[in-house]
């Protein structure tokens, strides 16, 4: 029995700092709490913040039994629950295409649902219903493993800041107009997509992330975009669909984004960038930009390396880089055009605010170790350039070595940090 | 320690504000320290008041003079701009070190001065002393009152997992009460005869006035048509007591008993169903096909009180095998239990095949 001669504070604090604690509890605790005492019996009842999961239910080996309970606890948390409801997320392993959830978005869309998380499980995708697109508060939606079918009628979410859809099944010019009828969006995040063709039209759109096989992208409208990674699969055909494509890769990604601060290219991003011909087009200046990350570039290629110097130029506010390598070893021991570096380098071109440097995944052939005498040699400012060679590389760590310690340097507090496991 | 005597001795003239508690007594805080606050931020921009000791800001009643205390002291910290996060994360984990009743006091009071950090942060401490623990540690933790009665703890609930032993629990009790009802129905209805013989011998003489073919015949029937009436008229009479509501309770759990029927997952709505918790007294129609639907409460308290110890002990003993689980399953839900149940094999339900009417 609960001690009656001390007073209780806990039941006293305003319903907001309950449901401030509630919130944080796990859902099952937070239900749990209607157990307590009279006043507590439905405190837990108009927490307007629901988060699902398998932790909900008492697991067993045996799959469906948890699959139903789940649903059952969903559904009856739901039906006891009252007042708006306005983040719903649901992420279990456990829960495929099943008709209750049909059910569950229907109720929150009639509950002023404004956040939808929705991670299911790997079986049979879930057909998003059609109550959905008619959630008008709707400021965050997230699907994993879903399929999308917005009606001809649909107007866009008038309030959605953040889409975010992960291996989701939707029609190629469907992705456009949602975007594109979404006019607040300000992050946007999708991956896995096959071979998706992608004007992106969002004026507030801050956050980007894009990963996946895409056929062709263009950021035909981001001018306030702040940050952005992009991770591209190409297939063979991809690359050939590129080849044979006369516009400028550069110009389309990169042509409209003078706010710029933080640009992250995984895969292929930088043979993406150096595909199409610029026809003499003025240099955008990217005065904000002060983090780029380039990962797996080709050093090989002369046009993926025109492609990065023209994009570190082009940022004199630059702070910091990391580029990571992925040449072959055996056909980069040799290469043409090395007299590129003191005849057509920019002169006179420094990084004035450049601190970090990281290459990774070095192994030492020529052009990388000219980029590296380049930035040395130019960034008056840095502080530490921290080199890791590939570890396919064994003899050719030394020989590394032996150039780098020859190349000057700019900036006298430079510590070249060369990492080796 | 006078403003003026400040001034002498520092080159810089601190300011402070002046604080007055909901007990009457007042302090005074450097300026920087209380602006940390929104709301006394707020009282001296938008009043200026605060300035001396005449004009002191009158704290919000939550606020007492020890819990002001704390409070300016995580202003203190916090409002000096160079500190690292985790500097600040680790003083924030230190400071949160107090007894859980001072922390829902430091809550209250931080939510009244409107600082949010701080209310964030206590918020997550005392989620985190919920968190993982059974109700009775929660209760003791926080002396909450244990008022719910047994029978609401341990009400047919919707069983979550379909476990057999907490079905069988609720079978067990509204077998018990089905007993205990019929053994008060013959109860009343020996004392109903009595009266109702009385009257309608009264009725038969101020109506009929005169000879009736089969007066006896009639006195039978009749008597026995106003013990159905008296009898259905008292099981209303004593839910309508409680809810004026009944009738349309009634209805609505009949249609979701009749959903519930058909569909295991069923719940009646929720603020009728609190409603019935709350009256604990609806009677179902026996219409409904549930084994132990019929929870009827109009016993009278002795009954009841022996009713739930008898419950109670049969839980216990259902509980001396898995303690933890039961609350949990029981804690969950809080509804009664329409659906009807279905046994499936396992073999500890064995000995109570006989509840199985179906």
């Amino acid at each position: 029995m609960g001690d009656v001669s001390a007073p209780d504070f806990l039941s006293d604090l305003p319903q907001s700092i309950i449901e401030s604690i509630l919130t944080r509890l796990p859902i099952r605790d937070a239900v749990r709490t209607s157990i307590l005492s009279t006043r507590w019996r439905y405190k837990w009842a108009t927490l307007t913040q629901l988060v699902f999961d398998e932790k909900c239910v008492n697991l067993s080996n045996d799959k469906t039994l948890v699959e139903r309970n789940i649903v059952k606890f969903i559904t009856r948390v739901l039906l006891l629950h009252k007042g708006p409801i306005h983040k719903f997320h649901l992420s279990t392993s456990y829960l495929e295409s099943c008709p209750d959830i049909d059910q569950w978005i229907l109720f929150l869309s009639r509950n002023d649902i404004k956040e939808l998380i929705l991670e299911l499980g790997e079986g049979e995708w879930f057909r998003v219903p059609s109550c959905l697109f008619s959630c008008r508060k709707l400021t965050r939606l997230e699907l994993f493993r879903c399929e999308l079918d917005p009606p001809p009628s649909f107007k866009g979410f008038l309030c959605l800041k953040s889409l975010n859809l992960h291996q989701v099944l939707v029609a190629p010019d469907a992705i456009g107009s949602l975007i594109s009828s979404c006019p607040l969006l300000e992050s946007l995040a999708l991956s896995y997509f096959d071979s998706l063709v992608l004007n992106i039209h969002a004026p507030n759109l801050k956050y980007l992330c894009l990963e996946g096989e895409f056929k062709d992208i263009c950021l035909e409208n981001t001018p306030l975009l702040v940050a952005m990674s992009v991770a591209m699969y190409m297939t063979d055909d991809i690359a050939e669909h590129f080849e044979q494509s006369s516009s400028c890769n550069f110009i389309k990604f990169l042509g409209n984004v003078p706010h710029l601060e933080r640009l992250i290219g995984h895969i292929y991003f930088t043979k993406f960038l150096s595909i199409g011909n610029d026809l003499g087009s003025p240099p955008i200046t990217y005065s904000h930009l002060k983090i780029i990350e380039l990962y797996q570039v080709s050093f090989e290629d002369m046009k993926e390396i025109l492609a990065v110097l023209r994009l570190i130029t082009n940022s004199p506010n630059l702070q910091e880089l990391i580029i990571s390598g992925s040449s072959n070893t055996l056909a980069a021991i040799e290469a043409s055009d090395l007299d590129f570096w003191e005849k057509e380098c920019p002169l006179g071109c420094t990084f004035k605010h450049l601190q970090i440097v990281k290459m990774t995944d070095m192994s030492g052939v020529p052009h990388e170790m000219k980029f590296i005498k380049f930035l040395l040699g130019n960034s008056p400012v840095l502080q530490t350039m921290t080199i890791t060679p590939c570890v396919y590389v064994m003899d050719g760590k030394l020989n590394m070595l032996v150039e780098l310690v020859r190349f000057q340097r700019a900036s006298a507090q430079a510590e070249i940090i060369f990492i080796q496991d | 320690m006078s403003e003026g005597a400040m001034a002498v001795v520092k080159p810089e003239m601190k300011s402070y504000i002046w604080l007055q508690t909901a007990d009457g007594s007042i302090q005074q805080v450097e300026e920087e320290v209380a602006m940390f606050c929104p709301m006394i931020c707020r009282e001296i921009l938008q009043t200026g008041m605060g300035t001396s000791k005449n004009y002191a800001i009158s704290l919000p009643q939550r606020v007492n003079p020890a819990i002001l205390g704390l409070i300016l002291d995580y202003c203190r910290f916090h409002q000096v701009p160079g500190r690292s996060n985790k500097e600040r994360k680790s003083y924030d984990e230190r400071f949160i070190r107090m007894d859980t009743k001072r922390l829902c006091e430091l809550t209250s009071a931080a939510d009244s001065l409107q600082l949010k950090p701080l209310v964030d942060l206590t918020s997550r401490a005392l989620a985190r002393i919920i968190e993982g623990k059974t109700p009775e540690e929660i209760r003791e933790t926080f002396h909450l009152p244990d008022d719910l009665t047994e029978e609401e703890k341990l009400e047919p609930l919707r069983n979550i997992t379909d476990d057999p032993r907490i079905r069988l629990l609720n079978r067990l009790y509204a077998r018990k009460r089905k007993e205990l009802k019929e053994r008060e129905k013959l109860k009343n209805v020996e004392v109903e005869e009595e009266r109702v013989d009385e009257r309608s011998v009264d009725d038969l003489l101020s109506f009929i006035n005169g000879g009736d073919g089969d007066p006896k015949g009639v006195k039978a029937s009749k008597n026995k048509k106003k013990n159905r009436r008296r009898k259905d008229q008292q099981k209303d009479s004593s839910s309508n007591n409680v809810n004026g509501n009944h009738e349309k309770e009634l209805d609505g759990i009949r249609s979701g008993c009749h959903n519930g029927a058909v569909d295991d997952n069923s719940v009646p709505s929720p603020s009728k169903s609190s409603k019935l918790q709350d009256s604990a007294a609806v009677s179902f129609s026996p219409k409904l096909e549930f084994d132990d639907g019929d929870i009827d409460d109009d016993l009278d308290p002795a009954m009841k009180e022996e009713l739930d110890r008898e419950v109670e002990d049969f839980a216990r003993r259902l509980n001396s095998v898995w303690p933890e689980r039961m609350q949990e399953l029981l804690s969950l839900g809080q509804e009664r239990r329409l659906a009807p149940i279905s046994m499936n094999g396992n073999g500890s339900t064995h000995r109570y095949a006989s509840l199985d009417r179906r």
